[in-house]
């Protein structure tokens, strides 16, 4: 407040300076800047006479930037906001009229000691703050619990709660009830996704399985449920979908999207794509090029190697799916059941010695020859 | 007046909203993120952890999680869900064989208390893959119509791959979400 001042006792000699015309108005100006500022002096006066007053021990003169004196103004105002508190809780909640006002008027003095904490903040030492705000919110807690206690139940709803407490007291009738809710509405929905069934092959033994996309059906494709089949893939997909696979052989030409692998065992796949993921796999072997790094879950036994898959035009495709490039993501894998830093017995990298050779499905009549 | 209001000064004050972004693995919810930041994304791991994006959106800043979908780390999920504004719940349009899954998931979370307030956005993604189901028939497979009728929500199509359906969404979540916070006095 005092660098107010001095700026504003230094203005009349700049004014003086100026021409005789300009200096009427300004002079009307100064006056009136000078009685509010005078006006304002004096309530901040009276404000500090105030706080001295409630607290005599403290020093009487109230420095800005200084910690103890935001400390005793907070003690202060916390110790009146703890006593109206205490004093809401000893009245007779039958008086509920001046309940509300009172509250009101708490919350909003927990309000103000709020922003002159934030107000403070910037000089004082991270501990005040901290304590200090740890203090504001158990007053608000204080306020919170009060108000629950005094006001009627109506205005605050435990509706949630409620239903909760029940069904934790009966949880077999709840869960059963829910079971037979959830089994209505999966049994409809089931049947209609048979209906909706997306292009794949599905529900075969050993047979081998060709496909060949061509660019105006690119979209999704499922692989599920084969036992001891082939699948030949030719052509860029935007998404593979494979679940429950047995010593099955899939070789695939590039996904533009995901491939998501489910419960697979015994099996060979030769897979190109910008994303992986494999779940529940056991004792499979994994050829792939991929832009990310794949990743396994819930499986074990797995390896590791790259790439190696030829059919006519697979470069072209490779290209389209942004898979061109070997990025070495193949050996990149994480395993979500392993989060440490040493290598997870889940999976390893196929030693060179035991991977395949170039896979060429061109000839899709015959048997893939191994090059 | 009281506690709500105070915390709605402050609210104002940061114009800020945390939006968290959960759905089963491989739904597509890092590039959604990623794609609404302008990024790239060709080459996106499946998450492990979290991302967290914090994006000037109109006048507001948007501090979006987005966790990992994968089962191991589903459970984590509880972690984040403490002041959050605005859930976002991405469904793998395409991955039919997976809805009741997906639909399990979305069941449990809207029964946490602590996202009891938030906004709900579905994002039927993956729209650009034929054979995706519809936001139609992704709303009613999750029976979405049925949900707490004092619960906020909409579903919208998209693609993260194209970027269509991605600002409608979350326009309509960050305008839900200001008339809810940022009430004017």
């Amino acid at each position: 407040m005092e660098d107010e001042e001095e700026s504003l006792s230094s203005n009349p000699i700049n004014g003086g300076t100026q021409s005789e015309s300009l200096d009427r108005a300004r002079q009307k100006k100064h006056v009136a800047m000078l009685e509010r500022l005078a006006s304002r002096h004096q309530t901040r006066l009276e404000n500090s006479l105030k706080s001295a007053e409630t607290d005599s021990s403290s020093s009487s003169t109230l420095g800005f930037e200084s910690t103890s004196s935001f400390l005793s103004r907070f003690a202060d105002s916390r110790r009146s906001i703890e006593a109206q508190i205490a004093q809401c809780r000893l009245t007779n909640p039958s008086e509920s009229t001046q309940l509300k006002p009172q509250l009101d008027s708490i919350s909003a003095s927990i309000s103000d000691l709020e922003k002159l904490v934030a107000e403070n903040s910037y000089f004082l030492p991270s501990y005040e703050v901290r304590s200090s705000l740890k203090a504001i919110s158990d007053l608000k807690q204080g306020l919170e619990s009060l108000s629950s206690d005094l006001v009627p139940k109506k205005k605050f709803s435990f509706k949630n709660k409620a239903p909760k407490k029940e069904r934790e007291k009966d949880p077999s009738i709840e869960t059963n009830r829910e079971k037979e809710k959830e089994a209505e509405i999966g049994k409809p929905e089931k049947m209609s996704f048979r209906v909706l069934e997306s292009p794949g092959f599905r529900d075969k033994k050993g047979e081998v399985l060709v496909r060949r996309f061509s660019g105006s059906e690119i979209g999704e494709f499922t692989i599920s449920d084969l036992d001891s089949c082939e699948v030949r893939l030719m052509g860029c997909v935007r998404a593979l979908f494979v679940h429950r696979l047995r010593n099955c052989r899939i070789y695939g030409g590039p996904v533009m999207g995901s491939i998501l692998i489910e419960q697979v065992e015994g099996c060979v796949f030769v897979m190109a794509s910008h994303q992986i993921r494999i779940h529940h796999a056991k004792a499979t072997d994994f050829y792939l090029r991929v832009r990310s790094r794949p990743i396994i879950e819930d499986s074990s036994g797995v390896r590791f190697a790259p790439y190696c898959l030829s059919y006519e035009g697979i470069h072209g495709d490779l290209q389209e799916a942004s898979v061109g490039e070997e990025t070495g993501n193949w050996a990149n894998v994480d395993d979500f059941r392993w989060l440490r830093a040493v290598q997870s017995p889940n999976w390893s990298i196929l030693p060179e010695s035991e991977r395949i050779g170039l896979i060429n499905i061109s000839n899709s009549d015959n048997e893939a020859e191994e090059i | 007046m009281g506690l709500l209001s105070i915390i709605r000064k402050i609210k104002k004050k940061e114009k800020e909203m945390r939006i968290l972004m959960v759905g089963l693995d491989n739904s597509g919810k890092t590039t959604i993120v990623l794609k609404i930041n302008g990024e790239d994304t060709s080459v996106i791991s499946p998450t492990l952890g979290f991302n967290i994006k914090t994006i000037t959106y109109h006048k507001y800043t948007l501090n979006i999680w987005d966790v990992g979908g994968q089962k191991t780390i589903r459970s984590y999920w509880r972690n984040y869900f403490e002041q959050t504004d605005g859930l976002v719940w991405v469904v793998d349009s395409s991955d039919l064989r997976r809805l009741d899954d997906c639909k399990m998931e979305l069941d449990n979370l809207l029964k946490e208390e602590r996202l009891s307030g938030a906004s709900l956005l579905v994002l039927a993604n993956k729209q650009d893959i034929k054979g995706a189901l519809t936001p139609k028939e992704i709303a009613k497979v999750l029976n979405l119509e049925a949900m707490d009728s004092t619960r906020h929500w909409r579903i919208v199509g998209c693609s993260a791959y194209t970027g269509d359906g991605l600002l409608e969404g979350f326009d309509w979540l960050v305008q839900d979400i200001a008339s809810r916070i940022y009430v004017l006095d």
